[in-house]
């Protein structure tokens, strides 16, 4: 019955979902938009490109206009992190035990994956504003090699401490960038370094320095939150 | 009709929320919801043509590009998303922890 | 000096608070200090963010609507956050988000840059569940505000689609001149649905009933009157500029309402559990709040609002503190509370009957002015559905306030600390003195309104 209701819910708003933008004139086709239309076209204007001088407009939109969504972004993995970490207790932690003894080979070959997986990372968070990628993917991937050595060595535990240190310091200087541009220039977040030459790897600015912070931030929380997963309460 | 099977991955995800007792099959619900929705959000940028919104040296102007604020907002909603999940999936350890279970009504009146 | 240190400070507190654990409660009171001074000294008006202004990039507004909103905010936070110092000291950095989160929410006129704040404010508010140590609830709580904002940000996706803004002014010029109201339905039906979810209107609310049917000291007055009171303000100023309901859509949320408040007190009525006559009540008051939005009569939706948050601050603090000690929150248990506690008996007394509306209280006076605006509206239906509501509010309010003063079989003793005491006879107090003087708050009837204007000119 409950289903039965569930399923009959489901279906009436999909149907009213696809129906009213199937019969609305100001809905766009698929594959029809107009960016003249929207705000996006402005995004392209030779000026506003010289003046926030990042090559990928996404990552200027990122970190550059909306930047400050993009710090609530940040605030969402932190205090996500923060929490999975109160629920889980502040007692000391030990990790789970693996269900394989991993032998020498596994355990060189992980660290030497790691190393390369972070090289990776780094490329991409220092390439965010010319490629695509940047903090986040950049962030999530070292918190990928973190996971590689929590499961391929069964003795292995990160440096927790560290990872909150980190963490607590990148998003303060977040904020603190932020600040200096509402003293130096005249607003929160705004852009106080010149934006170079569109292209070059030192450019746009404040941006790439952000993506750097964002990209420590994301990697120290990923890390935290499977660390936190991975280990529990010591059995005393 | 890409549209039509991002809101249909939706619905999906809301049934799967409603019908659904398991805690983790509820947040994995809850996941495909989102991906359903982050499928919706891209495809209300794409154009027919476009290319990505990356500026290189070779192109001149009076290119087609795709809208890139949609793709600046759907970064920002999956990270959200990560946020949530990893909450969840806390949330349904302790729950496990408590109850023994993951199904709500297997918990009875313990609570 | 600009109004994005409102959210800023906050941040940056919270995350240099998680090196220095033992002081994030008192960092908290300080900034909430701090936000208060700030409140105060802050002129009105738009912030750019980003040096870009909108439509590109994200503002800020400052307005009367939003000074008194972040005003009540901010002073509950820290009033809440004082007393808990000692037991839920390690929420301190939580708080700390919630209050940035909740301050963004009201100040930010970026409809994407609201959602973030919703989920900001809303996972914090998982988290204040979840010091109730019932994380069956918390989960319900959780999946249910993942859906709700997940609506939300498909009806943003979709009025982006439509008019390529995410910016309030241009987002509400665009469909005044678009003027074809039919197109927005989805949307808007959709946004209100994900804010209902929040804001603790019915039938979207399953969640309350965990939530706070198991509060305790913190989580009870932070979910039930900060996070309804920021809610209710954001989603009046949505009603009012943005959403103006028309036609079917009208009626719908109306009735929809109008359901709502009757339904929230009749469950109050049928439930014997203290904390349950508490939440229902406030589910009703939510949903009245929202239905004077509805029909534009924003002042006293305003004072409504801060009335509600006063009371239900001081009725939840006192029942949770009771409970905790108790053990147990059926009323049986709980009788003869005051007996012994005369002055928190008071204090809770005439909190209650504010909420009831009687006169000499502040409640009266909002009753008796937006029951005139209804009438002068001709809502004559909303009147007689509001008053049957009042009746049977008045009835179970009354029930609970003879239980509590009336010595039962099992004595019972509770404690009260001085600090509790404070508070309590100043909220008391304050619920006494504006029951006469109302001046004050007679000029924000039109602010809710100055949205459009200030965006428009820069």
């Amino acid at each position: 019955m409950k289903n039965l209701f569930g399923l009959l819910l489901s279906l009436v708003l999909g149907a009213f979902i696809i129906l009213a933008l199937n019969n609305t004139a100001a809905f766009p086709a698929f594959g029809e938009v107009d960016l003249a239309d929207r705000v996006s076209e402005q995004y392209f204007t030779d000026g506003n490109v010289a003046e926030v001088g990042s090559a990928n407009i996404v990552t200027a939109i990122v970190v550059g206009y909306r930047g400050f969504d993009t710090l609530g972004e940040v605030t969402v993995l932190f205090i996500s992190a923060l929490g999975v970490a109160i629920i889980f207790g502040e007692k000391k932690q030990e990790r789970l035990d693996l269900k394989f003894k991993p032998n020498f080979m596994l355990r060189v070959g992980s660290r030497v994956l790691f190393g390369m997986i972070l090289i990776t990372s780094i490329y991409i968070i220092f390439h965010g504003h010319l490629t695509p990628g940047g903090g986040f993917p950049g962030g999530a991937i070292i918190a990928s090699a973190v996971l590689l050595l929590y499961l391929t060595d069964d003795r292995f535990r990160s440096n927790v401490k560290g990872f909150k240190i980190l963490e607590g310091i990148a998003g303060s200087l977040f904020v603190v960038i932020g600040l200096l541009g509402l003293v130096l220039v005249t607003s929160f977040l705004q852009n106080f370094l010149p934006a170079g030459t569109v292209g070059d790897l030192l450019s746009a600015g404040i941006i790439p320095i952000i993506y750097v912070l964002i990209g420590l931030k994301v990697g120290s929380e990923i890390s935290g939150i499977v660390d936190n997963f991975l280990t529990e309460e010591e059995s005393a | 009709m890409i549209q039509y099977a991002a809101i249909i991955l939706f619905v999906f995800g809301l049934y799967g929320l409603f019908t659904n007792r398991n805690v983790i099959k509820m947040i994995v619900s809850l996941n495909v919801m989102e991906v359903g929705l982050n499928i919706f959000i891209i495809s209300i940028g794409f154009t027919y043509d476009g290319i990505a919104p990356i500026l290189s040296s070779t192109t001149a102007n009076g290119l087609l590009y795709v809208d890139p604020l949609p793709q600046a907002l759907v970064l920002t909603a999956i990270v959200i998303g990560v946020g949530t999940t990893a909450l969840g999936l806390a949330i349904a350890k302790s729950i496990h922890k408590t109850y023994n279970t993951f199904d709500l009504d297997e918990m009875g009146d313990k609570e | 000096m600009s109004a994005i240190l409102l959210v800023a400070i906050p941040l940056l507190v919270a995350f240099l608070s998680i090196l220095v654990k033992k002081y994030a409660p008192y960092l908290l009171i300080i900034v909430g200090l701090f936000n208060l001074v700030m409140l105060f000294l802050l002129q009105d008006g738009g912030v750019i963010i980003g040096g870009f202004d909108q439509p590109l990039g994200i503002n800020l507004l400052l307005n009367l609507y939003s000074r008194i909103a972040l005003i009540l905010i901010n002073a509950l936070i820290v009033v809440i956050a004082c007393l808990n110092i000692k037991d839920y000291g390690k929420y301190g950095s939580i708080l700390l988000l919630a209050m940035a989160g909740l301050n963004g929410l009201v100040l930010t006129v970026d409809l994407f840059n609201f959602f973030v704040f919703l989920e900001i404010s809303g996972i914090a508010a998982y988290l204040i569940t979840s010091s109730n140590k019932k994380p069956t609830n918390t989960f319900h709580y959780l999946a249910l505000g993942a859906v709700g904002s997940s609506l939300f940000l498909f009806g943003v996706i979709i009025l982006y689609a439509m008019y390529g803004t995410l910016n309030y002014g241009a987002m509400i010029e665009a469909i005044a001149a678009n003027n074809n109201y039919a197109e927005v339905v989805l949307p808007f039906t959709l946004m209100f649905i994900g804010l209902g979810v929040e804001a603790k209107l019915l039938p979207f609310n399953s969640w309350v009933k965990g939530a706070l049917g198991h509060s305790n000291t913190m989580s009870g007055p932070m979910i039930a009157s900060v996070y309804a009171a920021a809610l209710s303000f954001v989603l009046g100023r949505m009603i009012d500029n943005l959403f103006l309901f028309q036609g079917t859509l009208l009626t719908i949320v109306t009735v929809l309402l109008t359901v709502g408040i009757l339904l929230g007190d009749f469950m109050a009525f049928s439930s014997t559990k203290t904390r349950e006559i508490l939440l229902f009540s406030s589910v009703a008051q939510a949903s009245i709040v929202a239905l004077l939005f509805v029909n534009g009569v924003v002042a006293w939706a305003v004072w409504l609002i801060i009335a509600n948050a006063l009371s239900k601050t001081v009725m939840f603090l006192v029942i949770n503190k009771a409970t905790k000690e108790v053990g147990c929150d059926e009323t049986k248990s709980l009788q003869g509370l005051f007996t012994k506690n005369i002055l928190v008996g008071l204090a809770f007394t005439l909190a209650t009957l504010s909420v009831m509306g009687l006169p000499l209280l502040v409640g009266f006076m909002i009753k008796l002015n937006f029951l005139t605006a209804l009438a002068g509206a001709g809502q004559i239906w909303l009147i007689v559905a509001i008053l049957i509501a009042s009746l049977v509010e008045g009835i179970y309010f009354v029930r609970l306030l003879v239980k509590l003063w009336y010595k039962g079989e099992n004595e019972i003793s509770v404690k009260y600390n001085l600090s509790f005491k404070v508070v309590f006879v100043v909220i008391a107090l304050a619920l006494l003195a504006f029951g006469s003087y109302t001046a004050p708050m007679n000029q924000i009837d039109n602010s809710v309104d100055a949205v459009t204007e200030v965006v428009n000119n820069g």
